[in-house]
């Protein structure tokens, strides 16, 4: 039950991690948001990792992708962070973006974790 | 040849000249100027000087119309002329040389050529009126060269200015500290802001910490970039950490109506520091004696 575009991988007992292939098209968001929510359901995860190391550039409409995807999850109570943000995605993306995202960022799995651990984050809105 | 008609009759034979080597003569003013005290060249960089002016001369003379001001070899003087300037400004030269050079050139080629030929130039008024259009024109390239090579300066100081005022240092692992000095401006504030967020991607930083304390004021345009840097490396998933806000630049960032609460601020350098390792778990303590 592999979905098209994407790698979705089970890395901890409720951790996932997503990584989106060169072929992703997120034209056809609401099918691939069912695909990947319906995994998390069957595995009873409770986060989401999204890698961004390969996306060099960060669009309203690929903006808008990762914000439905956060939402959709956060209704099956799974948090999504996106780790590995490219700086020149960082830079494009609070050109156009002057809300806070619905999904956390950190700059790798195992710094969010150690984050987590030491200090509850202030809650985002 | 197609020739002005109203050309006065040494012009024209000024244009059908034959002229022999006279090179030499021509040295005397480039070793008055370039060689006497201030040693800007030698005696053989003088005579390939004044040989190629020479050569450059007599192309332009030969020319279709000498008198043009396009024609490809007044060009090539022109470029000769600028060439030079460049490479004595470059020595450390002042560009008063090259003009009193130039001036000299002028007087000594009129004479040189009258006693080559035998023909009283010096008396022809159209021919003295010639030459100093042509000299203008050549000072004109001279000055240009001057401006241009200034112009070079202040943009290579301005650039090094640039990277000095915002060191991006890596004060404790994963704890990058940015203290920003005097003016910010648009295109400043883009250039540490794409600095910063490379320099986050490539020491994997958890932690920024950016002091305002240096900063002289700010704009609302500003202002909304300092916000937008905040943004970028919270969305790089680095923790951002602003300090010494000064009462203007606090008013600055209210008048924007932006969402400070999700911002961490504090007083002093030292106190955002000590926020930043206390969320990365890092203890500094005082050693018991």
């Amino acid at each position: 039950m592999s979905i098209p575009g994407l790698h979705l991988t089970q890395t901890g007992r409720e951790d996932f991690l997503l990584e989106p292939l060169r072929g992703l098209d997120i034209s056809d968001h609401e099918k691939l948001v069912e695909s990947i929510v319906e995994r998390l359901l069957g595995a009873r995860a409770s986060r989401l990792y999204y890698d961004l190391s390969t996306q060099p550039i960060i669009d309203p409409v690929y903006y808008n992708w990762l914000n439905k995807l956060a939402r959709t999850v956060q209704a099956i109570n799974v948090k999504m962070v996106c780790v590995q943000m490219q700086p020149t995605a960082a830079f494009a993306l609070v050109q156009f973006a002057h809300e806070v995202p619905a999904f956390e960022t950190a700059l790798n799995i195992s710094d969010w974790q150690n984050g987590r651990l030491l200090t509850p984050r202030p809650a985002k809105r | 040849m197609t020739q002005k008609k109203d050309l006065s009759e040494k012009v024209t034979a000024l244009f059908s000249l034959k002229i022999g080597n006279v090179s030499a003569e021509l040295e005397e003013p480039g070793r008055k100027f370039f060689c006497r005290d201030n040693r800007l060249m030698d005696d053989d960089e003088v005579a390939d000087l004044s040989g190629e002016f020479m050569n450059l001369m007599i192309g332009l003379l030969a020319a279709q119309d000498p008198t043009s001001q396009v024609s490809p070899q007044f060009h090539a003087l022109e470029m000769f002329f600028t060439g030079l300037s460049k490479k004595i400004l470059v020595r450390g030269g002042q560009v008063e040389d090259m003009v009193r050079y130039a001036q000299q050139l002028q007087q000594t080629l009129i004479g040189v050529l009258e006693k080559d030929s035998g023909i009283a130039f010096t008396q022809s008024r159209s021919v003295l009126q010639y030459f100093s259009t042509l000299f203008n024109e050549l000072i004109m390239a001279v000055f240009r060269a001057y401006l241009e090579e200034k112009e070079e300066a202040l943009v290579a100081q301005e650039q090094e200015l640039r990277e000095t005022a915002t060191p991006i240092t890596e004060i404790w692992d994963g704890v990058l500290t940015l203290p920003i000095i005097g003016t910010l401006d648009s295109s400043r504030t883009m250039l540490v802001m794409e600095a910063l967020l490379n320099r986050i991607a490539k020491d994997h930083a958890s932690a920024v910490v950016m002091d305002l304390t240096g900063v002289k004021n700010i704009d609302s345009q500003v202002s909304h970039h300092l916000i937008q840097m905040v943004r970028a490396v919270q969305l790089m998933g680095s923790q951002a950490i602003i300090t010494g806000i000064r009462p203007e630049i606090a008013r600055a960032l209210i008048s924007l109506n932006i969402n400070m609460s999700d911002i961490t601020t504090r007083a002093s350098l030292s106190d955002g520091l000590k926020e930043a390792f206390r969320s990365l778990g890092i203890h500094v303590s005082q050693k018991a004696d």
